[in-house]
């Protein structure tokens, strides 16, 4: 994994992920397979979206790929220089916001964690309090960078964050839960700079999160972990794609009780002018012929079906039931093909690791 | 080289805004410490303040001070820093975590030595206690530190990896009031407490600092006695044990990654 022409050195390729496993032992000696065999490569200028349910492995491998948390096996680099055996250049490379935790200092005002921060990183004098304070200024802070955190609020606090992960200009920027906890206005305002970083900076941004419509509005790429395997690592247009064809909303007329909801299971529910719409996948060997037939056999009075655009969150979920069928089997088998367990063998159209035409970004290609 | 003084200087940065921050806390421990040492002294001598042994009592007092407030740091501060996560902002520096150690420990120095100046000041003026400035103090002091520095790392290795260490720490702390010399002079302690009592990171550096600086002696003749001797082997073995107990459970912290969990 060396030579100029790995992947790792590639110019276009920010991170890569090269079949990295890490595994847990716990106090009673059971080993928790945390992450296993990943692989996956971030571009540069990518806004990358790392999704998966809570302990799918997506914190854990952030934190391998910062250095903070060492691989069972496997190997990272970023921007071409290896975590473990380059950190100070590979550390130069990325600033990190943590999810669940400050980050920052609270008792210290803005300005002065963003000089802490930026010393710590080897930025100084001048070009240290011009950064500080063009970041400040384009996050609305100038006017109270002389304030505690502690009295700012919980989404001027997160801005301070990751003012403080951007103060050494890194090209990679790694965002896990950038607006977990933060209210609709503070989190769209995290979001729109978020675009900034990549669309006016040029910076690689990978970003962890559960709200899965920000994802799908910022994201170039979208990997989706479950059970610490890569289930899919796609384009996001082509992630949608799969169930393009899929996806439908039916509106029927009047109030739906449960019980007959009950009979759509896997579609969602929202009501609209006293109408019942329905959205949702079509499950395997389904058609929407079956799908009306079902209504009328229910004496339901159909309004609507229409082909609709799949949102990521439908597909996040359709994917992660499968995986989760598929892998409850042989959770605990380290060892076995990841592909040999991939969501295709559910009905699911494969989007596993085992891709290899590169779309999926995969090193080994 | 550079980078270093850079590091040691932010990490001193960061403690004195945070000192600065916490007035409150530092006058009301100052006051505490003060309280502290006159009623220890007066329970000593029976109610009495005795001239003659108030200033070696306070020389070893003060040395046991910077032990709390870097046991303290090494504990506590680093159990924060995980619960807030800038221990793991820190570890994300390209800086390597030999210098921030060593940029840490140094900033917990100056901010101890601040608080120390305001003890002493206010002891030594209330009790009008002799107290010689000796250069040759300076070299055992800071011998002395970079025992008790060694001492601190293994605390703090600890807590990275087991977090609840506050027990342990709590009984350094308070092995070291009652064991290192300050109150009760090591040759008035039974052969076998005074045997453990030496191997102790400070206790030795309060006898060699009482030597230099309250009776005058020179390092020269310190060294020939044996006692400088003794300080400089204790230390070496505290500062390179304590270096290599932190990095190695750094290594495990990072291996369970436990670096950023509470």
């Amino acid at each position: 994994m060396s030579s100029g022409n790995a992947p790792e050195n590639a110019p276009d390729n920010a991170i890569v992920i090269d079949r990295v496993s890490k595994t847990y032992q716990t106090r009673k000696g059971r080993r928790v397979h945390a992450v296993q065999n990943l692989s996956l490569v971030v571009r540069r200028g990518q806004v990358f979206g790392f999704l998966g349910a809570n302990g799918a492995g997506k914190t854990t491998t952030i934190k391998m790929a910062c250095g903070l948390v060492m691989p069972t096996a496997g190997q990272i680099h970023v921007n071409g220089y290896d975590v473990l055996r380059q950190r100070g250049q590979a550390m130069r490379q990325m600033g990190t916001v943590l999810e669940g935790t400050r980050n920052v200092y609270w008792r210290l005002s803005a300005w002065q964690n963003l000089m802490y921060f930026g010393r710590l990183k080897g930025v100084i004098g001048k070009r240290l309090k011009s950064r500080a304070e063009q970041l400040l200024k384009e996050l609305d802070l100038w006017e109270r960078r002389n304030d505690p955190l502690r009295m700012f609020s919980r989404g001027m606090q997160q801005k301070v964050a990751i003012a403080c992960a951007l103060v050494s200009d890194p090209p990679i920027v790694l965002l896990d839960e950038p607006t977990l906890g933060l209210d609709v206005k503070a989190a769209r305002s995290v979001k729109q700079w978020i675009s900034a970083l990549a669309e006016e900076q040029g910076k690689t941004v990978v970003l962890t999160t559960h709200q899965l419509a920000m994802a799908q509005e910022l994201c170039h790429q979208v990997a989706i972990m479950s059970h610490g395997r890569l289930i899919a690592n796609r384009p996001t247009t082509e992630l949608l794609d799969l169930f393009r064809q899929e996806y439908y909303q039916v509106r029927f007329a009047g109030s739906l009780d449960d019980q007959v909801l009950e009979q759509f299971d896997g579609f969602t529910t929202r009501r609209e002018n006293g109408d019942t719409i329905l959205s949702g996948i079509l499950t395997e060997g389904t058609t929407v012929y079956d799908l009306v037939d079902r209504a009328r056999s229910l004496g339901l009075e159909l309004i609507a079906v229409a082909q609709v655009e799949p949102n990521l969150e439908e597909v996040f979920v359709r994917l992660i039931d499968a995986a989760d069928s598929v892998g409850a089997v042989d959770a605990h088998a380290p060892g076995q093909p990841v592909q040999d367990r991939s969501p295709a063998r559910a009905g699911v159209p494969a989007v596993s690791p085992a891709r290899r035409d590169g779309s999926g970004g995969d090193p080994l290609k | 080289m550079r980078i270093g003084v850079m590091i040691f200087i932010n990490e001193t940065y960061k403690r004195l805004l945070l000192l600065w921050d916490y007035k409150f806390n530092m006058v009301t421990q100052i006051i505490m410490l003060g309280f502290v040492f006159v009623g220890i002294t007066l329970f000593m001598s029976e109610g009495q303040i005795d001239q003659v042994q108030i200033a070696p009592v306070l020389l070893g007092y003060l040395v046991w001070f910077y032990a709390l407030s870097a046991i303290s740091d090494m504990s506590w501060g680093i159990r924060e820093e995980t619960q807030t996560g800038t221990l793991e902002q820190m570890y994300m520096s390209p800086v390597s975590p030999n210098v921030l150690l060593m940029g840490r420990a140094f900033a917990t120095l100056i901010n101890t030595t601040i608080m120390v100046v305001i003890i002493a000041g206010v002891l030594i003026t209330l009790f009008q206690v002799s107290m010689p400035m000796r250069w040759a103090g300076i070299p055992v002091f800071l011998l002395t530190m970079i025992g008790l520095y060694g001492f601190g790392f293994m605390i703090g290795g600890a807590t990275l990896i087991f977090k609840q260490v506050e027990a342990l720490a709590n009984m350094a702390q308070n092995m070291l009031l009652f064991l290192n010399g300050a109150f009760l002079p090591v040759e008035r302690m039974p052969d076998w407490l005074a045997g453990f009592a030496k191997t102790l990171p400070t206790t030795q550096g309060i006898i060699v600092l009482r030597k230099v600086i309250l009776d005058g002696q020179s390092l020269a003749s310190a060294w020939n006695d044996g006692s400088l001797v003794s300080l400089v082997v204790n230390s070496s073995i505290y500062f390179v044990g304590g270096w290599l107990v932190f990095r190695w459970c750094e290594r495990v912290a990072r291996q369970r990654g436990a670096l950023g969990q509470y």
